[in-house]
């Protein structure tokens, strides 16, 4: 019995090093990961992507890129997320046109197995892991507070928002209106809600300009109304007149700080977003969850005209790849 | 164990096994710790070329484009001293020429832009800020100088980066400065496909350790990644290594630039090196699996041999007599072994063999001294009684005495057999019973309860008789009143067991043990414990006699022995 014994003492000794051998984890497999955007034309999203392929390369990460034509259709967008699902994806990096209805389509990509991210706008779903983007509220209250510093006297101020059911744009709006209210100085004259769309945002914005000529201070708050609203006050010729601040790097809003149609810039980090949303989803994915933070605050700067060519604003509001 | 000794050692395999085992452990150990920590220096090495290389190459490449651009300013030069109609020409077929040169540009001495040359677009009619002169610098640096990357601001909707050269032109000329402007694009995009393993990138300071360059700007902006470029900027040009990261620096040939390239230890030496250890530690395993088993098999050549050897050993001590002997095999020195042994056990059974044989002659021999010598003295008191009856008379009793004396002696030498038919030893007690009745003038009575199927059995000869003398003797001889002997004969399974009782007075456990070790002293004839020994000598230990007595009430012994038929036992 006793030789007995000492086999069997061997032979676990031997099970214990060949199970420690074969339990190592394999480097080399590669995961998908899709990247589902509001729109693929702007250049606050191309600068997104340029951080998301950034990282998918320093990953090793499969990575596919969509998005919708517009920035108001979230049933497109809903579709994406199962196809891309249906189609392998293991995470998905997510930026939600509607925070109500577009969570329905996430839950489910989570209970296929998926990993959620979300970026720039959140979701109202329990699935996402982590949000990566800006503080909204605070970016809004940013942009009400260059507005301040810079205009005296009363504010009379008109807003324009787009799509009404994003996340983003009404919490940015809630903290710029936050903000005016407790200056005591400032006068909320209208809030409009136009379509994420240069053409329709310039349009809008010129009919609540000459609905409301007393305003003094307007509000964009995102790339596209920003391009909208500065083209109607360079075309209104009020670019003395209205103080605007937008959001957003982008040619047409750089063009309108040096000429005077913009005042300020809220310009956000979309190469962080992108960047560190594919970063997330690899954590996700290699079962490093643990480690990460439910929410992301990406920087976001005022840019004006006396910071406009500075080192650092250069670096935050032109990306090194377009010519 | 047998005999409650308890033995202490070790068994061979087990010796062995520990041994091999644990030598070849220590040796595997000690290889794979040399060869790993040799293999990881060597991946260290390897990574520090690998990123030296990479960083040499972006350095190269950036050496290439700052050269490029001085020669594309001497062309610039020398065209711009021309008269205008053919340097405007000149020019734009540079312009063409080179698509990479953005635009170029010419400033009066009090900073004022003069010319502009760029393909297709014009600088705006307000220029808010020009990122591609600097008049204090310019004017501060004797000769030519070359910017950082900036973004051209000169146009509108038109802000490609670019790196600025700026040159002096000779004195006396209208335009006092030229500025090149070169997009930097090939040169980021260059750096942002560099990697140096998976993770590894590189980037661009200047000597004091700001960032010219970097693919991931925007994160180092944000605060979500930093680079201690100040420690960077107090090393020297190398590689350099630390627990996670290597860095490798190399200065850019003819500028301030440096290329710094960051490789992760992780991915590229971590990696391969576990990769080793799992190989080295699975052929680690491989080969302890098979030292092992070898082991196993070496020790059980060994040591089964010797265990079989050893198993056969305690059979034999076990049960002498019934061991037969197969030889075990194995190694020579074990097959000798087995001879021996087998030599050995033969010899002992020979002789055990013979010691038995010895012991029954003995008893035999004993037997017949003590039939040839049975009893004068009954012999001289049955005649006595015989002469007496005749001299009464008592002719027909006498004849009966005759008979019964000449049936006994008859029965006992039985023509030299041990062995005879129970019916014959019945008829030879009985016998004797009605010669010891006459004798003690009919003080005693006797009955036979024979079981009929038992009549053909054998037993041994004068089996009964001293049994039945026995019982007159000490149980009757004193009895006051009538004693009764009982025979009784009867099979118990496989067994016949003869009961020869009697109601007289009994017999102390001291008496009954006496007379089964040592025979009785005061008469002759054969004792009781001669048939005792007799039985067990023939058929084993189980069988013999057994002897209950209780004081006053009576004796009772019980003979047991095997079913015998004729001729079973004749042989011994």
């Amino acid at each position: 019995m006793r030789r007995n014994r000492w086999v069997t003492i061997w032979a676990a000794l031997l099970c214990v090093l060949l199970c420690g051998c074969a339990g190592s984890t394999d480097y080399s497999q590669q995961h998908t990961v899709a990247l589902v955007v509001k729109s693929t034309q702007t250049e606050f999203w191309l600068s997104v992507f340029a951080g998301a392929e950034a990282a998918a390369t320093e990953y090793n990460l499969n990575l596919t890129i969509i998005g919708p034509d517009t920035e108001e259709d979230y049933e497109a967008q809903n579709q994406m997320v199962a196809d891309a699902v249906s189609a392998g994806a293991e995470a998905i990096v997510f930026s939600a046109i509607d925070y109500e209805n577009n969570a329905a389509a996430i839950d489910a990509a989570a209970k296929e197995g998926a990993k959620i991210v979300a970026i720039d706008s959140n979701v109202a779903s329990e699935a996402v892991s982590t949000y990566i983007g800006t503080d909204n509220y605070a970016a809004g209250q940013m942009a009400a507070q260059a507005a301040l510093e810079r205009v005296g006297g009363t504010l009379r101020i008109g807003i324009v928002n787009y799509d009404i059911s994003s996340a983003n744009g009404q919490e940015r709006e809630q903290g710029a209106l936050d903000v005016f209210s407790d200056s005591g100085r400032a006068e909320v004259v209208s809030v409009i809600n136009t379509l994420a769309e240069a053409s329709h945002a310039k349009r809008d914005t010129a009919s609540l300009l000459t609905a409301h000529p007393e305003i003094n201070v307007l509000l964009a708050f995102n790339e596209p109304t920003s391009v909208g609203a500065a083209q109607a006050v360079e075309q209104m010729g009020l670019s003395e007149s209205v103080f605007l601040v937008g959001f957003d790097s982008n040619v047409a809003t750089v063009d309108g700080l040096q000429e005077g149609s913009v005042d300020a810039l809220v310009v956000q980090n979309p190469y962080a977003m992108g960047y560190l949303g594919v970063e997330s989803a690899y954590r996700l994915l290699a079962g490093q969850a643990g480690e990460m933070e439910r929410i992301v605050d990406t920087s976001t700067q005022i840019v004006d005209r006396s910071n406009l060519f500075e080192v650092d604003s250069q670096k935050v509001l032109f990306a090194f790849d377009s010519h | 164990m047998k005999g409650g000794v308890s033995r202490t050692g070790l068994r061979i395999t087990t010796i062995l096994v520990s041994i091999v085992v644990g030598v070849v452990t220590v040796i595997l150990c000690c290889c794979i710790l040399l060869f790993l920590n040799r293999y990881r220096s060597a991946m260290v090495q390897n990574a520090l070329t690998t990123s030296s290389q990479a960083v040499s190459q972006v350095s190269n490449t950036v050496g290439n484009y700052l050269e490029d651009m001085e020669q594309a300013m001497s062309l610039v030069e020398w065209s711009i001293l021309d008269n205008s109609d053919d340097r405007n020409q000149l020019l734009n077929a540079f312009l063409i020429f080179r698509p990479d040169v953005v635009a170029v540009t010419g400033y009066s001495p009090s900073g004022k832009l003069l010319d502009c040359w760029c393909l297709d677009r014009e600088p705006r009619e307000v220029i808010y800020q020009n990122l591609s002169f600097d008049l204090d610098r310019a004017r501060a640096s004797g000769g030519a100088y070359m910017t950082a990357p900036h973004v051209e601001s000169i146009f509108e909707g038109y802000y490609p980066w670019v790196v600025t050269m700026t040159a002096p032109l000779e004195s006396g000329n209208q335009t006092a400065w030229i500025s090149l402007d070169l997009s930097f694009s090939s040169i980021s995009s260059y750096i942002n496909n560099v990697s140096i393993g998976q993770r590894g990138y590189c980037f661009l300071m200047d000597k004091e350790g700001n960032i010219v360059y970097h693919p991931q700007q925007q994160l180092l902006y944000a605060g979500l990644k930093s680079e201690d470029t100040t420690a960077l900027a107090a090393f020297a040009d190398g590689s350099y290594a630390d627990d996670t990261v290597i860095y490798s620096v190399t200065s850019v040939v003819g500028s301030d630039w440096r290329v710094v390239g960051v490789s992760y230890v992780d991915e590229l030496v971590n990696r391969s090196v576990s990769e080793m250890i799992r190989l080295s530690l699975v052929l680690g395993a491989a080969l302890l699996a098979a030292a092992v088993l070898t082991s196993f098999l070496l020790s059980r050549l060994l040591a089964r041999p010797l265990r079989g050897l050893a198993d056969a050993m305690e059979r034999f001590e076990t049960d002498a007599d019934q061991f037969t002997y197969r030889p075990v095999g194995g190694t020579r020195e074990v097959q000798e072994l087995s001879g021996s042994f087998e030599h050995m056990v033969l010899r002992i059974q020979r002789l055990m063999s013979t010691v038995r044989e010895e012991e029954v002659n003995l008893r035999k021999t004993e037997l017949k001294a003590l039939q040839a010598q049975i009893n004068p003295h009954f012999l001289y008191n049955t005649l006595d009684s015989i002469a007496w009856m005749c001299e009464q008379g008592r002719n027909t009793d006498a004849v009966k005495m005759i008979h019964a004396l000449a049936r006994l002696f008859r029965i006992s030498i039985s023509k030299g057999h041990e062995l005879i038919p129970i019916a014959k030893e019945i008829e030879h007690a009985e016998s004797y019973l009605q010669i010891q009745k006459y004798r003690y003038k009919n003080q005693f009575t006797y009955e036979f309860d024979v079981d009929p199927a038992c009549l053909d059995y054998y037993c041994n000869k004068i089996t009964l008789q001293p049994i039945i003398e026995n019982a007159i003797n000490h149980g009757l001889d004193l009895l006051v009143d009538e004693g009764c002997i009982t025979v009784q004969v009867r099979q118990d399974g496989e067994d016949i067991v003869f009961n020869v009782r009697d109601n007289g007075v009994g017999m102390s456990d001291e008496l009954i043990h006496s007379i089964l070790e040592h025979g009785p002293k005061d008469r002759t004839g054969i004792g009781i414990r001669n048939v005792n020994d007799r039985l067990k000598i023939y058929f084993g230990k189980q069988y013999g006699l057994h002897i209950t007595s209780e004081p006053d009430v009576g004796t009772c012994v019980e003979i047991r022995m095997p079913k015998i038929q004729e001729g079973d036992y004749e042989a011994k």
